[in-house]
């Protein structure tokens, strides 16, 4: 009795949220005129999800592009420096304390007499290193913890959040000064393990709070009706829909990282000479400022390049993978 | 329909009540909302029971419960005889196999990262005994027909699909496992009039095709009249009236009923002159602080001392028992009476008080 | 006629190009009189509010042609500063989400005082007697108490009464509400309906009711125009249109929902989905559904004809309308 509706050539797909809230930039409404045929010609018929949608913004975006291309420059310099750097930044020569700019030596020398541009080249390993790293570790962390509270709740989530309060009353300066100067290694790893330990929180935080949004949506319920298991529902429905938020916040906060190393390594707790570091030759070239302003210029300036150019990256990201703005 | 066997689904004083506290460290219990408050009911074998009533009657929680995505407070639901309420692990597993829901939102019940073939062979990965690994595209596919979706439509998103087209696929999920019966919570409320007609006889096709026992949750009676054999009437948290579908829209006697049928607008402009309209004063009482006696006595017209003191029982009223007719259907109420509010055109058109 | 709307076009730039919301609408409403625009999500009808109401976001929107008479002058020829007197004053709009519509930090007598603060110019004392006054003609219980209380603390029904009070502050000529009991319940939607019926009649004013139900019209409207695709496809007196469709679509409307006093066993489905706007199909934009379309349909856009066969006037936007009237 009941005949099966055939499917109509025109099967238009229109975004139905045109009603009262007129959301016509939503990226519902695409058309598919024809059943895809076998060779999925259709270049309106590739499937585009959420990563993919963003990946045709960003493409778009100049920020994104150049902040990119900076990101990608400094991350080459610091795995090859010496594709553009010949000599070593740990050679220096006092009888060129303070000298400016001459051939062969583009930013000039510092106090101790070594190489600006040198040192500024191989500067950007550690910052690089030591922004990826802690940003790893406390995206990680911060996001397991706060997935798992935000998805199981209860008393495991009251105390993780009393937790999380406790570690943002902590001054982040202060907490360096007090617990790295009791460190006498000199590598980069107390510094990393010092920005994770105060770091999580923040992104635990956001993790836990969209881990709750996606955990109210029906797909979830519909799951659990299924039968599915709660490393599932965690793995398959919450997780790659409450990604975005952290991506983005970890982002932005690499940039910061970068500066807290510095910021430590200026106080001289964090990285120590004889260790490359922004920090370092800022601190160093500090007291000559007056008469060697270029020892102070070029790390600064390579360091504030650097923190803008994550930031605006997380800031581009975040603009892509707003579904609001779509 | 219904056949007089044994009900696959039995209900049996369903309880949920969600504590209220205040404290911050130490949490004490100062009050309950009763979302759902003793209801009862069957389901047989290849019969639809609709379920209507306004927003916050507890009808929603009452599908959560079924599905086994809220635990009862208290009571008993009893799948072809074996209480399911207490079930877990496997078991419980094997349970959500035969009872599968549809939801209300085709926007927010598929996941947006994952394809319209992921979506609905999920299903197969939780249970891999339905169907083997091989198969499970051809079946996804198969399914895809059935809900008349085009089968080469398994690799998009679903935001390249429309609300109605949503909701088809929404519907595959829950027959992917071949479910015995399907719990539809206003599965149409969110989809444009000449789309709800689509899906709505999409229901019913699939219903003979795959024998399946439906309970279907709405707000909007029509609807409900048009897809049910039997049909129960909520109000804060209990079922007031049930019958069949003629029963309760033709012959109801529950006040409330009375009121909610004589609200519905009906898409007749010669009706309104000389239809009888019972406007209820008021709100709904909140849940967390119900009533005593009758919980409808504070909107109800007809409300005496009698309805503040004592309970009414939902069963056939004194005065219908002892005639046979549409009339002598439960109906908790104290004071009930038959009342026409429908027009009366449509009591020959219809299929009438007789089983289709 | 009290608003006249003529040949509105509207438009709407996207991702995927230029959605075209409203093709050419003309409607109008006298005096106390009611008109039910009806359509579905997408159909234009919410955008053509929102233009008269000049409240269309402009960007993405944009009017391309077209006029809205209201008291014989053209809104849209208007500077923004003579068109805020005309708002609110002369106009007001009621919508369907009355929780988003209200300011949640502010209590409502505050809300509805200071329509009369800043249109009239009273005293804040005098102000807040007229929100108690307003609340009272609503009908909310307790007005003297229940002023002082924030949007959250009604129900649904309530705060839909407050937007009314709100619509209806500065007795205006014109209220357009859209979609003003969708998301109520049954039992309140009647209330809420009622009450808006009655303060229209008693101030003669014009309404143009927005909605998709069928049967919210039917006991309301006096007129009705049934849009599809940004187009008026077909107007009628109410009764008219109920008793004879003279659009397939407007009949495909009305065979396929489902009525209360009658089970039937299939329901009609206009088959098929609402087009996208950045596509709308050429001809009539409702030939890919329609049962009765034919080659002409196809490649021939349908005027409005007039098909009137008794006193009042109706409209029907299908070559064959003939066929589908008496058909």
């Amino acid at each position: 009795m009941p005949e099966q509706e055939p499917y109509e050539p025109e099967r238009a797909i229109a975004g139905t949220g045109m009603g009262g809230t007129m959301d016509l930039g939503a990226s519902e409404a695409v058309t598919l005129e024809q059943p895809p045929g076998p060779d999925g010609a259709d270049p309106r018929d590739k499937p585009r999800s959420l990563w993919s949608d963003a990946w045709h913004d960003l493409r778009r975006n100049p920020v994104f592009i150049i902040s990119a291309l900076v990101i990608l420059f400094l991350v080459v310099i610091s795995i090859w420096p010496s594709l553009i750097a010949s000599g070593s930044p740990l050679k220096c020569d006092l009888a060129k304390a303070q000298e400016g700019s001459q051939p062969g030596h583009p930013f000039g020398f510092n106090g101790q007499g070594c190489d600006v541009y040198t040192r500024t080249v191989y500067g950007a390993r550690t910052s690089v290193a030591v922004g990826i790293l802690a940003t790893l570790g406390v995206a990680v962390l911060g996001s397991v913890l706060g997935g798992l509270a935000g998805f199981f709740g209860g008393g495991g989530d009251a105390v993780l959040s009393r937790i999380t309060d406790i570690f943002f009353a902590i001054p982040v300066v202060l907490g360096g000064l007090v617990l790295l100067s009791v460190i006498t290694s000199n590598t980069i790893w107390p510094v990393i393990g010092f920005i994770v330990l105060l770091g999580w929180p923040q992104i635990s935080r956001i993790a836990r709070g969209s881990v709750i949004t996606a955990k109210q949506n029906d797909y979830v319920q519909a799951a659990r009706a299924l039968g599915a298991s709660n490393s599932r529902l965690l793995l398959r429905h919450i997780a790659p829909n409450a990604v975005a938020p952290v991506i983005v916040v970890a982002t932005i906060a690499l940039g910061t990282y970068i500066s807290l190393e510095a910021t430590l390594s200026f106080l001289g707790v964090g990285l120590k000479p004889p260790s490359v570091s922004w920090g370092i030759d800022i601190s160093s070239a500090a007291p000559y400022v007056r008469n060697a302003p270029h020892a102070l210029l070029w790390p600064s300036g390579a360091l504030a390049i650097t923190v803008l150019a994550f930031i605006m990256l997380g800031d581009a990201v975040r603009d892509a993978l707003d579904p609001k703005l779509r | 329909m219904a056949e007089t066997t044994e009900p696959i689904l039995e209900v049996r004083g369903l309880v949920k009540h969600y504590p209220l506290t205040s404290g911050i460290l130490f949490k004490k219990q100062v009050g309950a909302v009763k979302a759902v408050d003793g209801v009862d009911f069957e389901l047989a074998r290849g019969e639809t029971l609709g379920i209507v009533g306004e927003s916050g009657c507890g009808k929603s929680t009452v599908a959560k419960m079924l599905v086994n995505l809220e635990r009862p407070t208290a009571g008993e639901i009893r799948y072809k005889g074996e209480d399911i309420t207490r079930l877990s692990g496997k078991a419980l597993k094997s349970v959500r196999r035969n009872i599968q829901m549809v939801f209300q939102d085709p926007y927010t019940s598929l996941n947006p990262r994952m394809t319209v073939g992921d979506i609905i062979g999920e299903a197969y990965d939780i249970h891999p005994e339905v169907a083997p690994k091989g198969d499970r595209r051809r079946r996804v596919q198969e399914l895809l027909d059935v809900v008349g979706l085009n089968p080469e439509y398994v690799n998009r998103y679903p935001h390249q699909f429309s609300g109605g087209q949503r909701q088809r696929i929404g519907i595959a999920r829950g027959l992917a496992l071949r479910p015995e019966i399907i719990v539809a919570d206003e599965p149409v409320s969110a989809l444009d009039v000449s789309v709800q007609a689509q899906v709505i006889n999409l229901m019913g096709r699939l219903q003979d095709e795959f024998d399946l026992s439906y309970i279907f949750i709405a707000h909007d009676l029509s609807i409900v009249r048009h897809i049910s054999d039997r049909v129960g009437v909520m109000y804060l948290g209990r079922i007031v009236e049930t019958g069949r579908d003629a029963e309760i829209y033709d012959h109801p006697t529950h006040p409330y009923t009375q009121a909610l049928l004589s609200a519905v607008p009906v898409p007749d402009p010669e009706a309104r002159e000389h239809r009888e309209r019972i406007i209820l004063a008021g709100d709904v009482p909140s849940p967390t602080n119900i009533p005593s006696g009758c919980r409808f006595r504070t909107r109800c017209w007809k409300a005496r001392e009698r309805c503040a003191l004592e309970v009414p029982a939902l069963a056939v009223p004194a005065e219908f028992r002892s005639v046979s007719g549409p009339a002598a259907h439960d109906s908790a109420c104290h004071f009930a009476e038959e009342k026409q509010v429908v027009p009366p055109e449509g009591e020959g058109e219809g299929e009438g008080s007789g089983p289709g | 006629m009290l608003l006249e709307v003529r040949d509105l076009h509207v438009e709407f730039h996207t991702r995927d190009g230029v959605a075209k919301a409203v093709n050419g609408v003309d409607y109008g409403v006298d005096a106390g009189e009611t008109l039910a625009v009806l359509g579905e999500s997408g159909s234009g009808k919410s955008v053509t509010a929102q233009t008269i109401m000049g409240i269309l976001d402009v960007p993405p929107g944009r009017i391309t042609a077209g006029e809205i008479l209201f008291e014989g002058r053209d809104l849209l020829k208007l500077k923004e500063q003579e068109r805020r007197k005309v708002r609110g004053a002369k106009m007001a709009m009621i919508f369907q989400d009355a929780l988003s519509s209200l300011n949640p930090v502010l209590t409502v007598g505050a809300q509805l005082a200071e329509m009369f603060t800043v249109h009239r110019g009273m005293s804040r004392k005098d102000a807040h007697a007229k929100a108690i006054e307003l609340m009272d003609r609503v009908r909310i219980p307790a007005a003297r108490e229940r002023v002082k209380q924030y949007p959250h603390q009604f129900s649904g029904g309530m705060r839909q009464r407050i937007m009314i009070a709100m619509a209806m502050a500065l007795e205006p000529k014109l209220i357009i509400a859209d979609e003003p009991t969708t998301a109520l319940d049954v039992t309140v939607q009647a209330q809420v309906m009622d009450l808006l019926a009655e303060l229209q009649r008693e101030l003669r004013m014009g309404l143009i009711l927005i909605t998709h139900d069928l049967g919210v019209v039917a006991d309301v409207a006096d007129k009705i125009a049934v849009m599809y695709a940004g187009r008026i496809v077909e107007t009628a007196p109410v009764h008219d249109i109920y008793k004879a469709p003279a659009h397939p679509y407007t009949r495909g409307l009305l065979e396929s929902i489902p009525r209360l006093d009658q089970k039937g066993q299939e329901l009609y489905a206009i088959k098929g989905l609402p087009p996208n706007l950045t596509r709308i199909p050429p001809g009539c934009a409702f030939h890919p559904r329609c049962p009765m379309a034919r080659d002409v349909c196809r490649t021939d856009v349908p005027p409005l004809y007039d098909v009137t066969e008794s006193d009042a006037e109706r409209g029907s936007a299908c070559h064959f309308w003939r066929e589908c009237l008496h058909g």
